[in-house]
């Protein structure tokens, strides 16, 4: 993998319909009047992104934040911080063969399916 | 992907007096950040025991063990001097162990760390012009604007300009250094201890040595105890210069 190869051009679809539902936590917070600042699964995320620059080859620090800060400028526009870290991540890791688009659809719906049997 | 009723007609919102109540639905991006974990530890990417240190390790980080340190440092004479000299080992003396959670520290906290003493006519103030290298053992996880390219690229050409958006204006007598953190350093300010706070208890100093001091885009200030909120810009090429 080369740190300077541009992803942004690969379109990922699967993340294109998360970023058009706009389940944000500035909105979801909002809507049940939650005040914490941050959504309850960015210290996971950190924490994902931690253990990832320790393996160190997959996706190389700077990559990753190369690619973050990309996608967060070129192609997730739309998006506030920290879902535009999230999705980024997703994108740079279809994009870079490492997680396979259709894969990934498939353990968003089992996750999905997961948690509205837990809720309901 | 099933899809989640946004109208809320099949969930409950009701409220609990006096507390935060929870989002009760599950949102896209929370599923979204499952299953990327899920995905990258089946892959041998690394181990559920990995994620869980590190999410431990994330979850403890907060900025007020910047803020402990650096009164401390202002009213301790000893401290002050050990914190210049050696400020991993003034970190420990704190209880603050920058080889946690792994032995050796993280990739993003590396295990050199270095104090910036700020007098009357010098100012520092951090950066990290590569991504976003940040003294997280003391201050916690970096703030979005920290992050992005616009402040990463603007403050290492116009530290004043950039300063002055922050609503720190230096005048011309006052020199300022623009400390570039890295993989291999890190990097607090050490501001003055300002006028107006003789005889306060370190508690009370800790209060007004906010993150935005830390990070040198703010002045400690008596009756000042949080980080201004302030806009973020999106990247641009400069076409001018100062």
């Amino acid at each position: 993998m080369t740190t300077d190869h541009d992803i942004s051009s690969v379109r990922v679809r699967t993340l294109e319909h998360i970023v058009e539902r706009g389940q944000t936590w500035e909105r979801m917070a909002a809507r049940y009047r939650v005040t914490n600042p941050v959504p309850p699964w960015k210290s996971s995320l950190d924490a994902t992104c931690d253990a990832l620059d320790e393996e160190g080859a997959t996706l190389p620090l700077l990559t990753r934040r190369d690619d973050e800060d990309r996608m967060s400028r070129e192609v997730y526009t739309s998006l506030p911080y920290p879902e535009n870290q999230l999705v980024a991540l997703a994108h740079s890791l279809v994009a870079r063969n490492v997680v396979d688009e259709d894969e990934l659809a498939a353990r968003l719906e089992a996750v999905r399916a997961r948690l509205d049997a837990a809720g309901a | 992907m099933a899809e989640t009723d946004l109208d809320g007609s099949g969930h409950d919102t009701h409220q609990h007096a006096g507390t935060a109540p929870m989002v009760e639905e599950v949102t896209d991006f929370e599923v979204l950040e499952i299953a990327l974990r899920e995905l990258a530890i089946e892959k041998g990417l690394f181990t559920a025991e990995d994620h869980r240190r590190y999410t431990e390790h994330v979850e403890q980080l907060e900025p007020a063990a910047g803020s402990r340190f650096v009164a401390k440092a202002w009213v301790d004479p000893d401290f002050r001097r050990l914190a210049l000299d050696d400020a991993i080992a003034a970190s420990q003396e704190m209880g603050i162990d920058w080889l946690h959670p792994t032995g050796f520290g993280t990739p993003s906290d590396f295990t050199a760390f270095e104090l910036l003493e700020d007098t009357p006519t010098l100012h520092h103030v951090i950066v990290c012009t590569l991504c976003s290298c940040y003294p997280r053992p003391m201050l916690g996880m970096s703030p979005e604007w920290y992050r992005t390219p616009n402040y990463r690229r603007r403050i290492v050409r116009w530290p004043r300009q950039v300063l002055a958006e922050f609503g720190l204006y230096l005048s011309e007598d006052v020199e300022v250094r623009v400390e570039d953190s890295n993989s291999k350093h890190r990097f607090m300010v050490l501001p003055v201890r300002p006028d107006g706070t003789e005889g306060w208890s370190e508690e009370q100093l800790a209060e007004i040595v906010t993150r935005d001091c830390l990070i040198g885009v703010a002045l400690p200030k008596p009756g000042v105890t949080s980080n201004a909120t302030r806009p973020l810009h999106p990247a641009i090429r400069p076409v001018t210069s100062d």
